[in-house]
C-alpha cells in the first residue's frame, strides 16, 4: 500500500489532458470573474517527474491548447494556475 | 451458499414528469416489479434501497405498507442501485431473508450537478474557481484516451447515434427521436471533445427489482434469471477519476476494471461470453472506454467496433440495448437497477422491438460513478 506523503512538484510540466468549460459552472460554489464568465481551459499538467496536477491555462485561447505544449506555474492561489510558455510547443506530445 | 435469482422487476418511466415525485416513481418501479414476481408487499422480507436527491427509500414503507421488514438506505453515487443489490443479494446468499425487494430512485434539476468542494474533501478554492463539475472529469479523461488509442470524434458521435437509435425504439425512454451521427457532431460543445448531445443528463425515474433463492425462483410468476457474479468496488491507487487533483506517475488503475474482473472471476464466466452489455454512459466517451477496461476489448478497438456497428442490437456485442443513460438521463440512484431491468428484460426475449436476436444467455451491468465507485453484475438464464 503506497504511503502518502507531501512532494514539491515543479512549476514546468506539458498539458497532458485538457478541455474547454464552455458553460458557466453552477453557482455557488463556482465565482465568475469580475467581467463575468468566459469559458476557460482545464488541464493537467504533466511535471518532470510523471505526476499529473489538474489547474487551469489562463489567458489561452481554447482553440489553440494541445497537449503536449509547455506550461508554467503562475499562481496557486484557488488552484494550480498556469500559462503557456511557449506557443511554438503546440501539436507537440 | 444458496444461488441467487432476480424473479421480478419493474421501472416507472424515465424523463422528466413534473406532476410526480421521486419518491412516487420508486413506487411506481416498486409496484411493477412485485406484479411481474407475482406477489404482494407483505411478501417482501427485507429491502435496500436509496436515491441521492430524492430522500430516504426506507420511507416508502408509509405508501408500500407497515410490515415491519427491514429497510436499509443505501447512499453509494452512481453505484447506489448496484451496491444495494449486492446488499440483497448477501441477504439472500446468507439465508436472512428468502424474498428480498431492491429500489433505486432519483429526480435531478436541470443542469449539470452542483456540487460543494467541502463534501468532497477539497478546498473551497476549487469551486470558486469552476472545477466542481463532473462533466470536465469525462471530458479530459476521454481526450487523453483518444490521443493515445486513436479513437476519433467520429467514433464518439456513433456511439450517441447507437443510444438515441435505442431510445427511439424503447418506449420508456426520456430521448425518443434518433440523431445522427452528423447531428451529434454538431450539437455544440459542451466540454471539448464532448458535445451537447453526447453527454447524458441528470433525469427522473425508478427502477426496482425482487430476489429470491433460485431453488424458490420457480414460484413466481415471471421467468426467473440467475445472478452469476455481483461486485463493487471502491477506487485502487493511482486511477483517473470525478475531481482528481492530481495523478501519480505511470499507468492509470481503474476501479471498473476491478469490479468486472471480480463479477466475471465470481460468475467463471468471460467476457467473451456476454450476448448483451449495459455500461455506464454518462457521455459517449464513458461508454468508450469502459468496453475495455470492463473487458470487452483492446484500448483503440472501439475505432473499428462502432465503424462496424459491434455494439449495436444486432451487433457482436449489444450495448446499452434500452439507450442507456444518453437516452434515458441519469437518475442516479435508479441507473444500476434501469440496467438490471434491461437485462432481465433482454434474457427474457420480452424486449419488443429493441430485443438482441438469437435468444442471448448472458448479460452485463456496469455503473462507474464519482468518487471512484463501480458495481458489476453476471446475469444468465
Amino acid at each position: 500500500v503506497p504511503a502518502i506523503e507531501p512532494v514539491t512538484v515543479a512549476g514546468e510540466g506539458k498539458i497532458w489532458s485538457y478541455t474547454v468549460q464552455r458553460f458557466a459552472p453552477k453557482s455557488p460554489p463556482y465565482e465568475a470573474p469580475a467581467g463575468g464568465f468566459q469559458p476557460f481551459v482545464v488541464v493537467y499538467v504533466e511535471t518532470g517527474d510523471g505526476i499529473r496536477i489538474e489547474g487551469i491555462v489562463d489567458g489561452a485561447d481554447p482553440d489553440q491548447v494541445r497537449i503536449g505544449q509547455v506550461v508554467r506555474l503562475t499562481s496557486a492561489a484557488d488552484v494550480p494556475r498556469y500559462r503557456i510558455a511557449d506557443v511554438s510547443t503546440g501539436g507537440a506530445s | 451458499m444458496t444461488d441467487v435469482s432476480i424473479v421480478g422487476v419493474g421501472v416507472s418511466r424515465f424523463g422528466r414528469q413534473p406532476a410526480l415525485t421521486g419518491r412516487q416513481l420508486a413506487v411506481q418501479a416498486v409496484l411493477t416489479a412485485l406484479a411481474d414476481a407475482g406477489i404482494g408487499w407483505p411478501d417482501v422480507q427485507a429491502a435496500y434501497g436509496g436515491s441521492d436527491a430524492s430522500g430516504l427509500a426506507d420511507t416508502l414503507v408509509s405508501d408500500l405498507g407497515l410490515t415491519g421488514i427491514p429497510f436499509t438506505n443505501v447512499k453509494n453515487g452512481c453505484a447506489t442501485g448496484g451496491s444495494a443489490l449486492i446488499a440483497g443479494y448477501h441477504a439472500i446468499r446468507s439465508g436472512a431473508a428468502d424474498v428480498v425487494l431492491v429500489v433505486g430512485f432519483d429526480k435531478h434539476p436541470r443542469g449539470a450537478f452542483d456540487l460543494m468542494p467541502a463534501d468532497w474533501g477539497l478546498p473551497d478554492g476549487v469551486g470558486s474557481a469552476g472545477l466542481m463539475v463532473t462533466t470536465q472529469f469525462f471530458a479530459t479523461k476521454i481526450r487523453r484516451y483518444m490521443h493515445d488509442h486513436g479513437i476519433t470524434p467520429g467514433t464518439l458521435a456513433l456511439v450517441a447515434e447507437k443510444a438515441y437509435h435505442n431510445g427511439s425504439i424503447n418506449p420508456n425512454a426520456w430521448r425518443r427521436q434518433a440523431l445522427t451521427a452528423a447531428e451529434v457532431l454538431a450539437s455544440g460543445m459542451v466540454n471539448d471533445p464532448l458535445t451537447r448531445f453526447m453527454f447524458c443528463s441528470p433525469g427522473e425515474g425508478g427502477a426496482a427489482v425482487v430476489l429470491a433463492p433460485s431453488d424458490q425462483a420457480g414460484r413466481f410468476a415471471s421467468r426467473p434469471v440467475g445472478i452469476r457474479g455481483a461486485v463493487s468496488r471502491t477506487r485502487p491507487f493511482g486511477s483517473f477519476e470525478v475531481f482528481s487533483p492530481w495523478l501519480p506517475p505511470g499507468e492509470l488503475s481503474s476501479v471498473s476494471a476491478l469490479a468486472a474482473r471480480g463479477a466475471f472471476e465470481m460468475a467463471g464466466i468471460g467476457p467473451e461470453e456476454v450476448d448483451v452489455a449495459q455500461l455506464q454512459d454518462t457521455d459517449s466517451g464513458a461508454e468508450i472506454m469502459h468496453l475495455s477496461e470492463c473487458g470487452f476489448c483492446a484500448d483503440g478497438e472501439q475505432e473499428k467496433w462502432l465503424r462496424e456497428r459491434a455494439t449495436h442490437i444486432d451487433g457482436q456485442l449489444p450495448v446499452n440495448t434500452d439507450g442507456g443513460c444518453i437516452a434515458n438521463g441519469e437518475p442516479i440512484g435508479a441507473s444500476g437497477l434501469r440496467q438490471i431491468h434491461e437485462v432481465v428484460t433482454q434474457l427474457r426475449g420480452r424486449a419488443g422491438a429493441r430485443q438482441v436476436p438469437g435468444g442471448p444467455k448472458v448479460g452485463f451491468t456496469h455503473v462507474y460513478g464519482a468518487p471512484g465507485v463501480s458495481a458489476c453484475t453476471v446475469l444468465a438464464v
